[in-house]
């Protein structure tokens, strides 16, 4: 095994580079008439959702945390960035900066939580705090507009406003930095610090890690990714209400991240666009089938059932398997 | 006094709504050690069954209900047979993530089956009586009657009978049950089917007051969830327990603080008991080997 490939594995950088630029070329597809106006809207829907997925990746794969509460802290993000841009006219950058230092405090506050709450109940503690979130959605009107809905407008910089591709590119950069820095934290001395408290909490205390301080950290970090992905959200759709951000959205995140592959950042980004993409970008373009009322949810729900029982470590070891499928039937033995 | 007879009643009335929905989840998690999201879904699609078929046949409310309830054993075994047995050996999180696809799947199938158009139900008894000076609704009667007496039926038979012997033994080690030649995968089988049977009752008792659509059951869901933790996993006593004392806290808080807020509240209260002791009212501690 030579240096350059092992080099490539841990930081495998210049994938994700031209993964962003291929993503990036989605709105001239739509000038081109390849694809249609709204294909552009589900693309952006599963880049953003595979931001927050990798902020829930941290936490559920490298930690070992359970939150079911990333919904409403993505729809703390669309609000709060709203009132940023809206309300106190703030430009796009300082806003969306206040966004994720807000909630990635938010984050600590709930990692609280975790000190004394372990397993199942963290999860439903979590849930908790989501439903106390939304109501909160609901009930402050000056703030949330509650079922009225909130309207925000694309990026604006320095008096120059992006339009809807910009803006897709922007979302495109922001996924590729957020695939940069989930990675390199995950190399990090933080994500080594996650990843031996997750294998065994007793020996990473013996090793000198604060388990304490690493479980704010892997919460305030996830809650981030949450807040960002939310205020992207916001300022693509420019619309929302407080039914977006619902438990089942949180437990689409969480599918995304164990269908696509825990602690892979390929796979979350794979796990996303199976979740989010393929019912509608696919499914609905097929005859018959796509006429029949409900199907896109059943079709999305087999599909969930049947990635967990035949690929329970994620849908991203798929392609080792055709490989040594390929290998076996050429007779080479295995990879 | 009379408010707070009235208060009383009602929270019996949702406390037992709310017990038959928890019974049901704790029943799963016991046995298949997994939170099953998807209870909710699964008894809005046999309450959809239940409402069909007296909406097609003009059936009574009793017969709808028996329709609807052995809809859902059906489902639960169906269910149980197709997805569950075949990923025993699967983490928990991921058996987990199954229930969600199954969420997902119930709710594409109920437009495909009954459409997009919300179906009423009607109540089990018409007319009210009044007690102390409150009102209480036959119907409401019935709910609190029926709600008690299968929370009796379902203690008696998990304490006093084989079965529930072999259903507490798959509960407390599955594999060791499986050498003492329990037939835990028949056990398994039937905590779905009864799983499914009272979250399905407990969706008919909620939907007069609503209609029959995608999202009755979702708050039910949640709080029943958060009921199973509150009262801790480790028991069926527990999160039955309370359920009743979800029902009650929130009508108190709704009648005498606020009834916006009664949710967030009750939510509060629980992250606070759930702060001080850790592993439910009624958890034991988890000894953890190193």
């Amino acid at each position: 095994m030579n240096v350059l490939a092992l080099y490539k594995k841990s930081r495998p950088y210049s994938s994700y580079v031209i993964f962003g630029v291929l993503l990036a070329l989605a709105p001239l597809m739509v000038n081109l008439g390849v694809l249609r106006f709204f294909h552009l809207t589900l693309i952006a829907g599963v880049v953003i959702y595979a931001i927050v997925a990798l902020g829930l990746n941290l936490l559920m794969g490298y930690a070992g945390l359970v939150s079911l509460g990333t919904a409403a802290f993505m729809g703390v993000g669309a609000y709060l960035t709203a009132f940023f841009t809206q309300d106190l006219g703030m430009d796009f950058l300082p806003s969306i900066v206040l966004t994720v230092v807000i909630t990635s405090i938010l984050g600590i506050l709930v990692g609280l939580l975790s000190l004394r709450v372990e397993g199942f109940f963290l999860a439903m503690a979590t849930l908790a705090v989501a439903e106390i979130l939304r109501q909160v959605f609901i009930e402050f009107t000056g703030f949330t507009n509650s079922f009225v809905g909130r309207t925000a407008n694309f990026p604006e910089f320095f008096g120059f406003t992006m339009n809807r591709n910009q803006t897709f590119i922007l979302l495109v950069v922001f996924l590729v930095l957020a695939m940069f820095v989930t990675q390199s934290f995950a190399n990090s001395y933080t994500g080594r610090a996650l990843s031996a408290m997750r294998g065994s909490e007793a020996a990473a205390s013996a090793m000198g890690i604060n388990i304490f301080k690493y479980r704010l950290i892997a919460f305030s970090v996830s809650t981030a990714y949450a807040g960002l992905g939310g205020a992207l959200y916001m300022h693509f759709i420019r619309f929302t209400f407080p039914n977006v951000w619902m438990f089942t959205l949180s437990l689409m995140l969480f599918a995304v991240v164990v269908i696509g592959g825990v602690r892979s950042v390929a796979g979350t980004v794979v796990g996303a666009f199976v979740v989010f993409g393929v019912p509608d970008l696919i499914l609905v373009n097929i005859p018959v089938i796509g006429d029949i009322n409900g199907m896109a949810f059943v079709f999305t729900g087999v599909l969930i059932i049947v990635v967990v029982m035949y690929y329970p470590a994620g849908l991203i070891y798929i392609w080792h398997d055709i490989k040594v499928l390929v290998h076996k039937v050429r007779g080479r033995g295995k990879v | 006094m009379s408010i707070f007879i009235q208060i009383l009643f009602n929270s019996l009335e949702t406390g037992s709504i709310l017990a038959l929905a928890t019974m049901g989840i704790i029943l799963i998690f016991r046995t298949s050690k997994a939170f099953n999201y998807a209870q909710g879904a699964i008894s809005m699609f046999c309450a959809f069954i239940a409402a069909y078929f007296m909406a097609n046949t003009g059936a009574n409310v009793f017969i709808s209900t028996i329709v609807g309830v052995l809809g859902a054993v059906g489902v639960g075994v169906i269910i149980d047979r197709v997805v569950i047995k075949r990923m025993i050996k699967l983490h928990s999180v991921s058996k987990q993530i199954v229930t969600l696809g199954l969420v997902i799947v119930f709710l594409g199938l109920a437009p495909m089956f009954f459409g997009n158009i919300p179906y009423t139900y009607r109540r089990f008894a018409q007319g009210t009586h009044s007690i102390f000076g409150a009102t209480i609704t036959y119907s409401a009667m019935v709910n609190i009657a029926i709600g008690i007496a299968i929370m009796v039926a379902l203690f008696f038979v998990i304490q006093k009978t084989k079965w529930g012997l072999a259903v507490r033994a798959t509960a407390s080690n599955d594999v060791v049950a499986r050498m003492m030649g329990i037939p835990t995968s028949i056990v398994t089988m039937g905590a779905w089917a009864v799983a499914a049977a009272l979250g399905s009752l407990a969706a008919m008792m909620v939907a007069p007051t609503t209609t029959v659509n995608f999202v009755m059951m979702d708050s039910i869901q949640i709080t029943a969830l958060l009921a199973c933790v509150l009262g801790g996993l480790g028991t069926f006593f527990g999160p039955v327990f309370a359920a009743y004392l979800i029902a009650l806290a929130r009508n108190l808080i709704s009648f005498y603080i606020s009834s916006v807020w009664a949710d967030a509240i009750v939510y509060l209260l629980i992250l606070g008991i759930l702060l001080i002791s850790p592993n439910g009212i009624f958890g034991k501690k988890l000894v953890k080997k190193v």
